[in-house]
C-alpha cells in the first residue's frame, strides 16, 4: 500500500494529520522535510465546526489516495473533550488498514499513560509507531522519521560539502558549485567510510566501536592500521575541500573506545548541516 | 473504628450475629427445656440466639453485595478509590501540562519561523539578537524535562504506581536522547557521543518510559556542567545492563556525594554554578531505578581547582552516573503490563530475550 521505505527520501510524501499544522512549530517541521526532499501532504478538513472526527475521515482518505511513507500524526485535537485523544484512534484505525506503515505520533510528552495506552494498541500488531514531543527540534523530528521509514539510503551526504555514493562506492566533495570524485577513498578507506557514514546517518553522535572498524584494516596491529586508513582518509578529504582536517575533526577518536563522524558546521546553518539522504 | 454507612452496616451485623452465637452457646446451659422427652432439646434462649445470628449474617452478606455492586458501577473499594485519584490527577496535569506549554510552543515556533526566514534572506542579525533566539532554542529540551518531571512524581505519589514491563530497546533509547540533546551540544562546543557494547545491543524486558526520563535527566544534567565531552555508554553482563553518562565536568566532592539523590538537594550546594536546578531529577532517577529493582549511582573526580586547570580529559576530573537494572526473564503473558509482542523475539513463557 505504501511507498518504498528504504532508499532516498527524495519524493516520498509524508502524511501530516495535526489540526495545528498552520501554527509555526509545526511550519519548521514542514519545511525541514521539504528541504529534506520529502513531499508533506496535510490533511485539513473543510467546514464551519472541524472536529477530530473530520480529521479521522480525511485522514483515512488520504491514506488511500496519496500512499505516503508514513504519517506524522498528533494525539490531541481540537479544544473539544471529547477529541482529547482522537489521534489515538485514528492510530488504530490506520494501524488497521496497513500496520507496516510507519507512524510517528505528537504528543506533548511522548510517555506517560496516554503513550502506554498508544503503544498498547499498536505494540499487538507490530506497528513502527514512534512518539515525539511537540518541542521537538525539526532535526529530531526527521531522524525520528527516517529511522521509522527505513535504513540508511545509498546516498549519504556527510555535512554539506562530502557525500558518501554506496551504489557506485564512490565519495564526492561539493565545492563551489561543483562536484568532484575523490578517487583516493576507495577499497578499505570507503569501507571504514560507509561504515562510519552510516551510524552518522542513523544518529550523529553514535560512535563506530573499534572492533566494527577494524575488519576493515590489515596487518598484525589492526589497530595501527585502521589508524593509518583513518589518516588517510582525513587527508583525502582534506585535499578535496582545500582544508586540513585536525584530530578533533570531521573523524574524531572517542576515548579509544571507537570513532564517530563529525563533520565542520557553516556558521548560521546548523539546522541544515545533519546527515541527509 | 467504622467511618461509614456501609462500615456501620457491617459493624451493627457483625455484631448482631455474634450475639447470636452467643445465645446458642449459653442457650443449653440457662435455659429452660421445652420438650424434654423428645430430641428437640433447644431452649427459646436458643431460638433467639438462632434468629439473630441468622439476622446478622443476613445484615454483613448484604452490606457486602451492596458495595460489591457499587464498587463495580463507580470503584468505591479503597484500590479503586487511590486509582481514580491517580487517574484524576494525571488527567488534571493532563490539562495543565497541554495549556501551559500551549504558550512555549508558540514562541519556540515563532523563533523557529524567524530564523528560517532571516537564514534564508541571508540578513547577518545583531549578536544580542541571535543570542535569545539560541536562548529559547536551549531552553525547549530543559522545558520539556521540566514537565515530565512533574507527571512522573505525580505517577510516583500513586501507591499503586507499578513499572510497565515491555521489549525495550536501550540502545534505541539512548539513540534517541542523543539525538535530543546532540545539535544544542553542538553549539555549546561540547561532544556528545554514545556507543553500546555489544553494538547490536538487543531488546531486553524493561519500563521504556522510565529508562527514557532517567538517562534524559542524566544527560541534561550533563549538559549543564560537561566542559566539552559526554558520554554515553550501555554495557551488559549476564544479570545486568548498565547506562553510563559520563561528563568531563568539573566534577562533585567528596562530601556533596552522597546527597546528590536527595530530593531538594541542589548543585549549588555542591559548589557548581548552576542555581536553577530544583533538586528534583536525580532524586526522581534514582527512585525510578529502584522502582525497576535496579539502582543509579554517582562517581565523580572534582577539579582540584586553581589557575590553569584543564578539561576533565586533561586534568582527571569528571562525573559518572551509573544507571543498573536487571535483565529480566519475560513476564507471564499478560501478568504485567503490556502483553503484546512488538518485537517479533518473544518465542515462550519464562524467556530471556536479550
Amino acid at each position: 500500500m505504501t511507498q518504498q521505505r528504504t532508499g532516498s527520501s527524495r519524493g516520498q510524501k509524508i502524511l501530516v494529520v495535526d489540526d495545528e499544522s498552520t501554527s509555526d512549530l509545526m511550519r519548521s517541521v514542514l519545511r525541514r522535510l521539504e528541504t529534506e526532499g520529502f513531499r508533506p501532504v496535510v490533511v485539513q478538513p473543510s467546514g464551519d465546526r472541524v472536529d477530530g472526527r473530520q480529521y479521522e475521515t480525511e485522514a483515512l482518505f488520504a491514506l488511500t489516495e496519496e500512499r505516503p511513507a508514513a504519517v506524522l500524526l498528533d494525539v490531541r485535537f481540537g479544544e473539544y473533550d471529547e477529541d482529547r485523544f482522537m489521534g489515538l484512534n485514528i492510530l488504530k484505525k490506520i494501524v488497521e488498514r496497513d500496520p507496516s506503515l510507519p507512524v510517528l505520533m505528537f504528543t506533548q510528552y511522548a510517555q506517560g499513560p496516554y503513550r502506554d495506552t498508544a503503544v498498547a494498541a499498536s505494540l499487538s500488531v507490530n506497528a513502527p509507531v514512534d512518539f515525539i514531543d511537540k518541542l521537538a527540534s525539526p532535526e529530531e523530528v526527521l531522524l525520528r522519521l527516517r529511522r521509522l521509514i527505513g535504513s540508511a539510503p545509498d546516498n549519504v551526504k556527510i555535512g554539506q560539502q562530502f557525500e558518501l555514493d554506496a551504489t557506485n562506492n564512490a565519495v564526492y566533495c561539493h565545492n563551489e558549485g561543483e562536484k568532484n570524485h575523490i578517487r583516493e577513498i576507495q577499497g578499505m578507506k570507503f569501507e571504514i567510510l560507509k561504515e562510519l557514514a552510516t551510524a552518522y546517518f542513523r544518529s550523529e553522535a553514535e560512535v563506530v566501536p573499534f572492533s566494527r572498524l577494524e575488519r576493515f584494516s590489515e596487518g598484525e596491529d589492526s589497530r595501527a592500521s585502521l589508524r593509518v586508513r583513518i589518516r588517510e582518509i582525513k587527508v583525502a578529504l582534506g585535499k578535496a575541500a582545500n582544508r586540513e582536517f585536525g584530530a578533533d575533526e570531521l573523524i574524531i577518536n572517542i576515548r579509544n573506545r571507537g570513532y564517530r563522524l563529525s563533520p565542520p558546521r557553516i556558521s548560521g546553518t546548523s539546522s541544515t548541516s545533519g546527515p541527509q539522504g | 473504628m467504622p467511618r461509614t454507612p456501609r462500615d456501620i452496616a457491617l459493624y451493627t451485623g457483625l455484631a448482631i450475629a455474634g450475639i447470636g452465637v452467643l445465645l446458642l452457646v449459653i442457650g443449653p446451659v440457662i435455659g429452660d427445656s421445652l420438650s424434654p422427652d423428645t430430641v428437640l432439646t433447644v431452649e427459646p434462649i436458643s431460638y433467639a440466639g438462632a434468629i439473630t445470628l441468622i439476622v446478622g449474617l443476613a445484615l454483613v452478606a448484604g452490606t457486602y453485595l451492596i458495595a460489591r455492586r457499587a464498587g463495580s458501577n463507580s470503584g468505591s473499594d479503597s484500590d479503586s478509590g487511590v486509582a481514580n485519584w491517580s487517574q484524576v490527577t494525571q488527567d488534571y496535569f493532563d490539562t495543565f501540562s497541554h495549556d501551559m506549554g500551549r504558550p512555549f510552543r508558540r514562541i519556540l515556533g515563532r523563533e523557529r519561523e524567524v530564523r528560517a526566514r532571516i537564514e534564508e534572506s541571508g540578513v547577518e542579525l545583531p549578536e544580542s539578537v541571535r543570542g535569545l533566539m539560541d536562548e529559547i532554542e536551549q531552553q525547549a529540551p530543559s522545558f520539556r524535562l521540566m514537565l515530565e518531571n512533574v507527571r512522573v512524581l505525580v505517577e510516583l505519589e500513586d501507591p499503586n504506581a507499578n513499572s510497565v514491563m515491555e521489549p525495550v530497546d536501550p540502545a534505541g533509547i539512548v539513540r534517541n536522547i542523543a539525538d535530543r540533546y546532540f545539535a544544542l551540544a553542538k553549539e555549546q562546543g561540547i561532544e556528545l557521543s554514545w556507543w553500546a557494547e555489544p553494538q547490536e545491543f538487543g531488546l531486553v524486558y524493561g519500563d521504556a518510559a522510565a529508562i527514557d526520563h532517567v538517562v534524559t535527566n542524566l544527560v541534561d544534567n550533563a549538559m549543564k556542567f560537561a566542559s566539552g565531552n559526554i558520554e554515553v555508554r550501555l554495557t551488559r553482563n549476564p544479570t545486568h545492563y548498565y547506562i553510563r553518562v559520563w561528563d568531563d565536568g568539573k566534577g562533585i566532592p567528596d562530601s556533596h556525594l552522597p546527597h546528590l539523590f536527595d530530593r531538594g538537594w541542589t548543585p549549588a550546594l555542591a559548589g557548581r554554578q548552576e542555581k536553577s536546578s530544583s533538586g528534583l531529577g536525580l532524586y526522581i532517577a534514582r527512585t525510578l531505578c529502584r522502582r525497576s529493582d535496579g539502582d543509579l549511582a554517582a562517581e565523580s573526580v572534582a577539579e582540584r581547582g586553581g589557575v590553569g586547570a584543564g578539561t576533565g580529559e586533561a586534568d582527571g576530573h569528571y562525573t559518572s552516573m551509573t544507571v543498573m537494572l536487571p535483565l529480566r526473564d519475560r513476564p507471564e503473558f499478560g501478568s504485567n503490563g503490556h502483553s503484546g509482542g512488538g518485537d517479533g523475539s518473544q518465542r515462550g513463557n519464562g524467556e530471556r530475550i536479550t
